[in-house]
């Protein structure tokens, strides 16, 4: 039951939440006066300690919630409040603690931005709404800050507005969004009708309204209202239709390398470490209420997307544009977790990802920061996010060079990294239940081993070309690639620690020991282990990472490059898929032809029948005012000529003269009288 | 013997007479008599038709009405025309054509 009064928990975790809001409103308020930042960082520091307080004290425990009442509808009460469980508490600190070395990294990277204090806003805003989503205890308010970190996202894709390709960027990602927050909608709209309420707990709790035992096809029976099975896999599947937008599944992906034209910092922080993951926390959220369909279905767009976005990552040139499809390709494993119920594993890979790819993103960051001063010291021609233009920057930047790298083995699985726990486990668990599910279900393990050979050859790749690489542009002359700052070094290197095991387990080549597991395993279903796999796969799996290593130096180290680049496949892989291309031609353009038409349709039917009515009032007045100048007014006009003309002719028999008058008036009575003579006789 | 259409021509006569005056005449003292004349022509008139009303002589009474009647007519007459020629300096009626439109 819903507890009414605020213990110190459900206070640190609402101050949590709140005070990047009050940062938000403080500095919208100063404006331009904020450009430090300050407010900001010391607000996701208090957060962050607020956020470290209540996961001591719920981490293990019984879930703690508390519930205000919101409004009324009609007969439905709606509530508002917190639901602090592990998951909750998880994501709060890990929000947090991502949050915190990325502001901290802004001071350096934005210095001297002309929008720096609209930046500062729109972070703490985007901190708040993240906050908000992972604590609320019913899914209208994970809605609605759903919407928001959406918005917040849209707000610093586009932060330098002036850039058509920015612009271009918040739009696409706004309208993909848009098409997964209907499907959120519509899966909130199918619960609330079938259940009469929104509530986490009541409807996904161990005894709540929605507890589907895993591989159970039978409908839910509830005490309050019931669902029949057909309803279900339609919520599920509206479910993951909203996740599929916001973790940027294959095929409603496209956004997210597009939103890359925001900073780096935004990125790392956005659209690698928390916003894109939040879809996977809604559906470990909601997990009871899918079935066998759905998780099927969860599973295969997880593999698709993992596959088809490493393979994008093989040809990009672009440094972020790689790690963006790193990105999809990992959100991908994890909907893989979820898919085959295992989602705490998912839950777990998120945590380890949201370091590692949050530092990769700030090692770019640090990369293409040193590139860009280069370029304005030295009036270089080239685009200080291409890979082609780096080459041996390892000499220039070490420290850069350390974190990227253990980042990249943290990608690519290699032991001893936080990694290799998460992603091993997740391939571990997919032949676990590839093994339960028949012989075609053995593709999806199989085309994950493939995506992970996949991903440690184009990380090493981007390795290779950055670090090791012979220098391309920066060899001609003396052009020295300056160090990071203090500032965004630190916070690099505290998430190089977070990217290593001992943060989460003793032992570093074992992933049963994970005290994260421990803490959500409890609640999650299990899969029956099968022993020898728990060696075999990490085995081979880091083997392969260093066969991938090996091939990546010779390729593009010492330059025995075999590949042909005007090949079908590599072009594939370059114009990633000649998705947008398609999109382009079969949603875009045919809209915007359809908008064309209704342009043409508003201009000359709607608008000509109005213009056209005008013109027939105008004709009708036109004609109304000749009858009323010619007939009307004429009528009367005739009437005055008359009376002047007679007037006229009558004025002169006044002549003014008494004797006329009187000769007038006896003519007169001398008429009369002879016609009274004649007439009588 | 003088019967009744003598006297009418008589009257006949003195009334055209004085419209001849009224109408013709450039001194409005001179139109004042005419019209005196048209009346006195009324006058012998009703005296002559006076004749046929024995019993009342309403044509004689009602001649001395009218005599009366000129009398007081012609003091306005005379006080008009007094004040036209002070306003004039001219008695002529076809000087005193104010009324003209």
């Amino acid at each position: 039951m819903p507890a009414y009064t605020l213990t110190y928990p459900l206070l640190a975790a609402l101050s949590a939440v709140l005070l990047p809001f009050a940062a938000f409103l403080l500095t919208a308020v100063l404006g331009k006066k904020a450009k430090h930042g300050t407010i900001s960082i010391v607000a996701i520091s208090l957060s962050l300690l607020a956020a470290g307080y209540a996961f001591t004290q719920v981490w293990g425990n019984t879930p703690i919630h508390i519930q205000w009442h919101w409004f009324t509808i009609g007969r439905h009460a709606f509530h508002v409040g917190l639901l602090l469980d592990n998951m909750a508490v998880l994501m709060l600190v890990l929000v947090c603690l991502i949050a915190l070395p990325v502001h901290c990294y802004s001071i350096a990277y934005m210095r001297g931005d002309p929008g720096i204090h609209r930046y500062w806003a729109y972070l703490s805003l985007f901190c708040f709404a993240m906050l908000g989503l992972v604590v609320a205890d019913n899914l209208l308010l994970m809605y609605i800050c759903w919407e928001l970190v959406g918005f917040a996202s849209y707000l610093l894709i586009g932060f330098w507005y002036t850039r058509d390709a920015a612009v271009q960027a918040n739009k696409k990602a706004f309208i993909v969004n848009r098409i997964g927050d209907i499907g959120f909608l519509l899966g909130i709209a199918i619960l609330h009708s079938s259940f009469g309420t929104l509530d986490i707990q009541a409807l996904f709790g161990p005894q709540g309204l929605l507890t589907a035992p895993m591989g159970a096809d039978t409908p839910a029976i509830a005490a309050e209202g019931t669902i029949t099975s057909g309803w279900l896999t339609v919520a599920g599947l509206a479910f993951f239709l909203g996740t599929m937008a916001k973790s940027a599944q294959f095929p409603l992906h496209v956004w997210l390398p597009d939103a890359m034209e925001g900073p780096t910092s935004v990125s790392s922080l956005i659209h690698a470490a928390t916003m894109v993951a939040a879809g996977v926390f809604l559906l470990a959220r909601v997990f009871p209420i899918f079935d066998d369909t759905t998780l099927l279905v969860i599973t295969t767009t997880g593999t698709v997307t993992a596959f088809a976005a490493a393979y994008f990552a093989l040809a990009q040139y672009d440094i972020k544009k790689i790690l963006a499809f790193s990105t999809i390709s990992q959100l991908g494993f994890m909907m893989v977790g979820i898919g085959i119920g295992m989602y705490h594993v998912a839950l777990f890979h998120l945590v380890t990802h949201a370091f590692f790819k949050c530092l990769l993103f700030l090692s770019a960051g640090a990369i293409i920061h040193g590139m860009q001063h280069a370029k304005e010291k030295h009036q270089l021609d080239i685009d200080p996010q291409d890979i082609r233009h780096m080459g041996g920057l390892r000499r220039h930047m070490p420290l850069t060079f350390t974190t990227m790298l253990i980042a990249s083995l943290a990608l690519a699985g290699f032991p001893f990294t936080a990694g290799y726990l998460s992603k091993d486990a997740l391939l571990v668990h997919a032949f676990e239940w590839a093994a339960l599910h028949g012989e075609a279900a053995i593709a999806i393990p199989l085309v994950l081993v493939i995506v992970s050979i996949l991903t440690s050859f184009y990380i090493f790749r981007l390795l290779a070309k950055v670090f090791f690489a012979r220098p391309s542009v920066l060899a001609n002359n003396d052009i020295h690639i300056h160090e990071a700052s203090r500032w965004m070094l630190a916070p690099m290197a505290f998430l190089a620690f977070c990217s290593l095991f001992p943060i989460f387990t003793f032992h570093p080549l074992n992933d049963g020991q994970v005290w994260l597991l421990h803490g959500l395993v409890a609640e999650a279903p299990t899969l029956p282990p099968l022993r020898p796999l728990h060696i075999l796969v990490p085995a081979l799996a880091t083997a392969a990472t260093l066969v991938m290593a090996t091939l990546a130096w010779r390729w593009y180290v010492n330059g025995h490059y075999p590949i042909r680049t005007k090949g079908v496949l590599y072009r594939l892989s370059e114009r990633q898929g000649y998705l947008n291309e398609l999109y382009d031609a079969i949603i875009v353009r045919p809209l915007l032809k359809l908008s064309l038409l209704l342009l043409w349709i508003d201009h000359h039917v709607v608008d000509g029948a109005i213009n056209g009515m005008a013109t027939a009032g105008r004709s009708l007045a036109g004609i109304a005012a000749w009858i009323d100048y010619h007939l009307v007014d004429g009528l009367i006009r005739l009437v005055g000529n008359l009376a002047w003309g007679a007037g006229h002719v009558l004025r002169r028999s006044q002549t003014g003269r008494v004797q006329q008058y009187v000769a007038l008036v006896f003519f007169i009575v001398l008429v009369i009288l002879l016609y009274h003579i004649f007439a009588q006789a | 013997m003088i019967t009744l259409t003598h006297f009418l021509v008589v009257g006949a006569c003195l009334f055209s007479t004085g419209l001849y005056a009224v109408l013709s005449r450039r001194n409005a003292l001179l139109v004042l008599v005419g019209i005196e004349l048209m009346i006195n022509a009324a006058i012998v008139n009703l005296v002559a038709f006076g004749r046929y009303d024995k019993s009342l002589y309403g044509g004689q009474v009602f001649a001395l009405f009218a005599i009366v009647l000129a009398a007081a007519a012609v003091a306005v007459a005379l006080a008009i025309i007094l004040n036209v020629y002070k306003f004039y300096k001219s008695v002529n009626p076809e000087d005193i054509s104010n009324l003209k439109d």
